[in-house]
């Protein structure tokens, strides 16, 4: 193990934690609930974030990451594989990298996994700091996207439980497609600001009900 | 005002809403479903506007975006303004207010008017650039009064009040326009489960349709056009966009379609279940095939004083009849050179208006329309056209004569018709400009006398702009359209059945554009051809003599084609002049270049939500709530926001620089440093590549060290730099310059791609994860004792060593590195966790009066110790060595690294290359300019040579004095001698050039 670090950011003893929106404000009208809204956005903050670079072609490494995720290595762009009982999910990037979202302050005991599991050439990078996921529902959910990225959000294109990483507005975005009219995004945290309230403008016209 | 232009039944306005609105400040009414064009014509409000130049009186022409006279200033407030607004594109609604674009006093009585009057015949094109030539020098001022004295309307001088937004779109078959073929072609591609886009410029869809004579399925054509519509909008992969218009057809079939959602409400978006509404919205539409459904635009004939309020395109004349229930006059003379144009004498006539004559340019006029006109006894005067009208602000004759279409002369005797509307008709003009935006060139049909558009990849013309100008080939040519575009990509097209429609027989139309006059052009009165750009037959006659052969001069010289309607009017006509006079065909001319956007577009909706706080992003830090609640004045860097200076009370930027300059090098001082660029690299190559991607060596860096690196391009120029730390040993923490962190992730993927695959090692950044605060001062280390669980020591936490910790209870990894000169240590948390740690410090550091300080303090700080900043002692064109940073450079490494070479070349040797020396001004008071230049004499004479500029510039509370990094030729060796900087006011400051490290140049106090 001397060959990579590893750092449980966590505290041994519980402190405040801040999610990247902690500070954000709402600044458009919003519904008083779900009901009747055509969009609901919601945070679903400190998650665990890995990326797990490693070579697809190399069954080993392959057998590894299924041996310390639970579920298989998706080998490319479509569907996330995931294991919603236990909150996992890894979702193919580029050739070479996945995103592995994991509950809470499991993010460290997860890279060890990975890290016993597997050999040679790969990488486990912590970026649980670094972003945050937020959820998209309504029937006008699909518009927002549409006014936000120039993705093809139809079924057709984007069916349920693909996941794509794109240009959203002026900056980046996982988009997952959870159901119908349910997505996942996960927004870098310095840009999270910026894309809460754009996603918040393009929302207003829907009727937005912003979930706590 | 009564409506005396209304017609009693008929149309598709609804009588039952009744709607005010004020034109040029008199008060009318109108109906719902009219346009404003159609309002005033039911007013019978003859003069809309000024022309552009002569300043002549002008009415509408058109129904449509053809239209060049009735362009209006629309708007009640201010910041509604909205200037170039059709009057035949805007719907009408209640408390509308618009003026005329030109005419002072008023349209009426127009100044300007009696200068074109008495010197119309002296404003030829190039008027005013040959009457105005000199001096050059005044041309400014004449402009200004010239400009005054034309334009097209005005911006608001206030801000926007509306919002605009863009939608993406993808689709298999977009159709453009929902006339016949757009509606057939719709109806078969969506029927083939095609995911369909149908667009169309008007408030509602069925273009022709919806004034056809005709009968489709043995309905009205407006029926059959209302039940495509509702069938279309049943389904669920089809969006019907009206009031859309398709503004530009780019590469890939990508079009940009421009709504207008709120134009026909109010000038100003009304709230909608009390929310914001976008007024416009730019769809960005990607599609598999395009099917251009854009139809045809009538053009005029060209007679003498054609622009007479009174004269209008024959089709024009249906549509208000039909579709507005407007008869803009009470008796008519047809001028046409085709059958189809007799429908605005049949729709005339059988709305219970007086058809005076049909002056036909034809011998032997014999088709279904004309004998429809016999049996109703309308005089048909063949082998002749209109030459001229009679009337000043309204058409009160129109001269007519028999005429020599080939010899280009009149015959005979003319006589006079008294009449108030002439309708004029030389054939139709395929809307060819969307395909044309992608830079193809319309193709001449002389079976249609006008051209088609020339062949795009993906895109297929149907109907009137295919050639196919009859209903039932039109209806047939846009379902076979879209059942191939369907089919071509990869859909299974569904069987169709064509709606039956009797064929109407047309005779064939005759080549007829200018009319000929008795007199000649250049002396008969004037023949518009643009009458938006107020050009003339002549005027194309005389520029096509003066040399403007190239039609592409021509439209510059004379400005035949600018303007809102941009040609759609009076292209073909001016080019049949041109070609004409220069004894070519038509196809020989060939046609100007259309470019988007089609018809004129808001600001707004290019811009969309990209605006204000969306313009550019800005990221901001784990610590950014706390810097605002401390009343931080804040600097952008790159996108990020970084606190600048934290101002105590009423402290000026200055004095809280100077103390938080004191806090760090008397106490200690803090900074976020979150925003610096963070990459993990990890591999077993790690450390090979950190070797040949920097200039200094990394083979020997353990675990638990630190070091500076300097990054060079492949041309040996400083790109960036920072301190990469060794967390294990296939494991690098790598930081970069805040600004270049993205640049310097793809250029090390660059080169690992592309030069160096073999090497094992993958790169993330993790700049976002990790917050960063530097802890500075003499007393850090007092400070960090009393939060960390690690032996703080100077032996066991060296300088440039890092140590995992944790700090106020969060695991931390601190690395002990100074950018101020002082005992520094930076300690780098999951930014989620920042906060926390953050206010624990401050905590703790109230004792020792802890200081957060911002990048101008620490701008300060580094200059006092000669570090440089990537961008500001750099500027792609300084070398390791110009920085005296030769000890960063490592040429014994085994492997060659990227720059390496290209600083071995003679010129990057050279001594007299400028190099980072220090400035210390003789006045100790004076702060130097950055960017001032450096000469190495005090007098000053032009030219002079110039060896260098100040690059940093500060006042040093620690030093006492002013300082200066500066870029010199040869610096090195001029330490001790005095150069002088000449200041735009005349000035000249003198500075001693020294060492470019003016603060503890041994480093003892970071060594501590």
């Amino acid at each position: 193990m001397s060959e990579f670090a590893t750092f449980n950011a966590h505290p041994a003893a519980p402190v405040r934690a801040e999610s990247p929106l902690a500070a954000s404000r709402v600044g458009v009208a919003v519904q008083s609930s779900a009901q009747g809204a055509g969009v609901c956005i919601g945070e679903r903050a400190l998650l665990g974030h890995l990326i797990l670079r490693g070579k697809a072609a190399d069954e080993g490494f392959r057998a590894g990451v299924e041996a310390a995720l639970g579920v298989p290595l998706p080998l490319k762009l479509g569907p996330v594989a995931r294991d919603d009982a236990r909150g996992v999910s890894v979702q193919w990037m580029s050739p070479d990298e996945w995103l592995v979202v994991v509950p809470e302050a499991q993010d460290h005991e997860t890279e060890l996994r990975l890290r016993a599991a597997l050999s040679g050439h790969y990488a486990v990078i912590n970026v649980s700091g670094a972003q945050t996921l937020l959820e998209l529902s309504g029937p006008a959910a699909r518009q927002v996207l549409m006014k936000s990225a120039g993705y093809d959000f139809h079924p057709s294109a984007f069916p349920v439980g693909k996941g794509i990483s794109t240009t959203l507005a002026k900056s980046t975005a996982v988009i997952r497609r959870t159901g119908e009219a349910q997505w996942e995004l996960i927004i870098r945290r310095s840009f999270a600001d910026y894309l809460y309230s754009w996603l918040l403008d393009a929302s207003e016209e829907f009727g937005v009900f912003v979930a706590r | 005002m009564s409506q005396r232009n209304r017609l009693g039944a008929g149309g598709r306005i609804d009588r039952k809403r009744a709607l005010r609105f004020t034109f040029n400040g008199v008060s009318y009414q109108g109906y719902a479903g009219d346009t404003l064009a159609s309002a005033l014509l039911a007013n019978g409000v003859d003069v809309l506007n000024r022309s552009f130049k002569y300043a002549r009186p002008r009415g509408v022409v058109t129904a449509g975006a053809d239209e060049p006279n009735a362009i209006v200033q629309l708007g009640a407030t201010e910041a509604g303004q909205v200037p170039n607004v059709r009057a035949t594109q805007q719907a009408l609604y209640d408390g509308l207010v618009a003026k005329s674009t030109n005419g002072w006093p008023n349209v009426d009585r127009d100044v300007m008017g009696v200068l074109g009057k008495l010197g119309g015949k002296f404003m030829p094109p190039g008027f005013y650039y040959k009457t105005f030539m000199s001096p050059a020098s005044a041309w400014p001022k004449y402009e200004q009064y010239i400009r005054k004295a034309a334009g097209l309307g005005r911006s608001p001088v206030e801000n926007d009040p509306d919002i605009y937004d863009h939608m993406n779109h993808h689709c298999d078959v977009l159709v453009v326009g929902a006339g016949p073929a757009g509606l057939g072609a719709a109806l078969a591609a969506a029927r083939s489960g095609a995911r369909v886009i149908l667009c169309d410029e008007q408030e509602e869809m069925g273009g022709s349709l919806l004034d056809s004579r005709e009968e489709i399925d043995g309905k009205p054509a407006a029926e059959w056009a209302a039940a495509a519509v509702a069938e279309l909008g049943a389904l669920p992969d089809v969006l019907l966009l009206s009031r859309t218009t398709a503004n530009g057809y780019h590469d890939h079939n990508f079009v940009t379609l421009h709504q207008r959602r709120t134009e026909h409400l109010a000038d100003v978006a009304p709230l909608a279940d009390g929310r914001r509404q976008a007024r416009a919205r730019m769809h960005k539409v990607r599609a598999g095939r395009v099917v251009l459904a854009t139809g045809t635009h009538e053009r005029p004939l060209v007679y003498a004083r054609n622009d007479v309020p009174g004269n209008m395109v024959a089709g024009a004349v249906s549509t208000y009849i039909r579709r507005y229930a407007v008869a803009p006059g009470q008796r008519l003379v047809l001028s046409t050179t085709n059958d189809h144009a007799y429908r605005a004498a049949l729709d005339w006539h059988d709305a219970g208006r007086e058809v005076v004559a049909i002056v036909d340019a034809r011998e032997a006029p014999d088709g279904e329309l004309v004998a429809a006109a016999r049996a109703r006894n309308i005089r048909i005067i063949t082998g002749s056209a209109v030459i001229e009208a009679q009337g000043k602000k309204r058409v009160t004759a129109a001269v007519v004569a028999a005429i020599d279409i080939d010899g280009f002369r009149v015959k005979g005797n003319t006589s006079e018709l008294a009449c108030d509307t002439i309708a004029s008709s030389g054939g139709y003009s395929p809307v060819v400009h969307l395909a044309a935006h992608t830079g193809s060139r319309p193709v001449w049909r002389e079976d249609l006398l006008g051209f088609v558009s020339g062949s795009v990849p993906g895109q297929i013309p149907a109907g009137g702009v295919n050639g196919r100008w009859a209903l039932n080939d039109a209806l047939a040519d846009g379902f076979e359209a879209g059942a191939r575009a369907a089919a071509e990509t990869g859909l299974s097209a569904s069987a169709f059945t064509l709606p039956t429609v009797a064929p109407v027989r047309e005779g064939k139309p005759v080549a007829l554009y200018q009319v000929p006059h008795t007199k000649p052009a250049m002396r008969a009165p004037k023949q518009f051809v643009d009458q938006q750009n107020d050009v003339t037959a002549s005027g194309i006659e005389l520029a096509t003599r003066e040399g403007f052969e190239s039609i592409e001069h021509v439209k510059r010289y004379t400005g035949l084609g600018f303007g809102t309607d941009q040609g759609k009017l009076g292209n073909i006509n001016g080019m049949a002049i041109a070609a004409r006079v220069t004894q070519q065909t038509i196809p020989d001319v060939g046609t100007t270049v259309f470019r988007p956007n089609y018809t004129p577009i808001t600001f707004g909706a290019i811009a969309g939500r990209h605006c204000n706080e969306f313009f550019d992003p800005r990221r901001y830090t784990a610590l950014h709530a706390w810097h605002v609640e401390r009343g931080a004045k804040f600097e952008e860097v790159g996108q990020w926001m970084r606190p600048w200076y934290f101002p105590r009370g009423s402290e000026s930027m200055h004095e809280a620089v100077q103390r938080e300059c004191r806090a760090v090098r008397e106490g200690v001082g803090i900074l976020d440093a979150s925003t610096l660029g963070k990459i993990e690299v990890q591999g077993k190559d790690a450390r090979e590549f950190l070797n040949r991607l920097y200039t200094n060596a990394w083979t020997k860096l353990d675990p638990g060290k630190c070091r500076y690196g300097l990054m060079c391009k492949d041309d040996g120029m400083v790109m960036d730099d920072g301190v990469t730390a060794c967390l294990a040993t296939n494991h690098f923490h790598m930081t970069t310059t805040t600004g270049g962190a993205a640049g310097v992730l793809d250029w090390m993927e660059m080169w690992h791609q592309t030069e160096w695959p073999d090497l094992e090692v993958y790169f993330n950044s993790t700049t976002d994860h990790w917050a960063a605060m530097t802890v500075t001062g003499p007393n850090a280390r007092k400070l960090l004792a009393e939060l960390v669980d690690i032996d703080m020591s100077a032996e066991a936490f060296a300088y440039m060593d890092w140590r995992e910790a944790k700090i106020a209870g969060v695991p931390a990894r601190i690395f002990r590195i100074s950018f101020t000169g002082e005992l520094s240590y930076e300690i780098n948390v999951q930014a989620n966790y920042a906060m926390h740690v953050w206010k624990a410090l401050f905590d703790k550091g109230a004792k020792y009066d802890l200081t957060p300080y911002g990048t101008e303090t620490m701008h300060v700080l580094r200059a006092e110790k000669g570090f440089i900043i990537i961008g500001q002692e750099t500027d792609g064109s300084v070398t390791p060595e110009d920085l005296g940073m030769q000890w960063a450079v490592g040429y014994k490494k085994p492997y060659s690294w990227i720059g390496r070479r290209a600083l071995s070349r003679p010129d990057t040797k050279r001594e007299d290359r400028k190099q980072l020396v220090g400035l210390k001004p003789l006045d100790a008071q004076l702060v130097l300019q950055e960017g001032a230049q450096i000469v190495l004499e005090k007098e000053i004479r032009i030219p002079m040579p110039m060896v260098g500029h100040v690059t940093s510039s500060y006042f040093s509370p620690t030093l006492g004095h002013g300082f200066a990094l500066a870029l010199i030729k040869g610096g090195s060796q001029r330490i001790g001698q005095t150069v002088y900087l000449p200041m735009a006011d005349g000035k000249v400051h003198a500075a001693e050039v020294v060492s470019p490290v003016f603060y503890d140049p041994q480093g003892a106090r970071h060594h501590v």
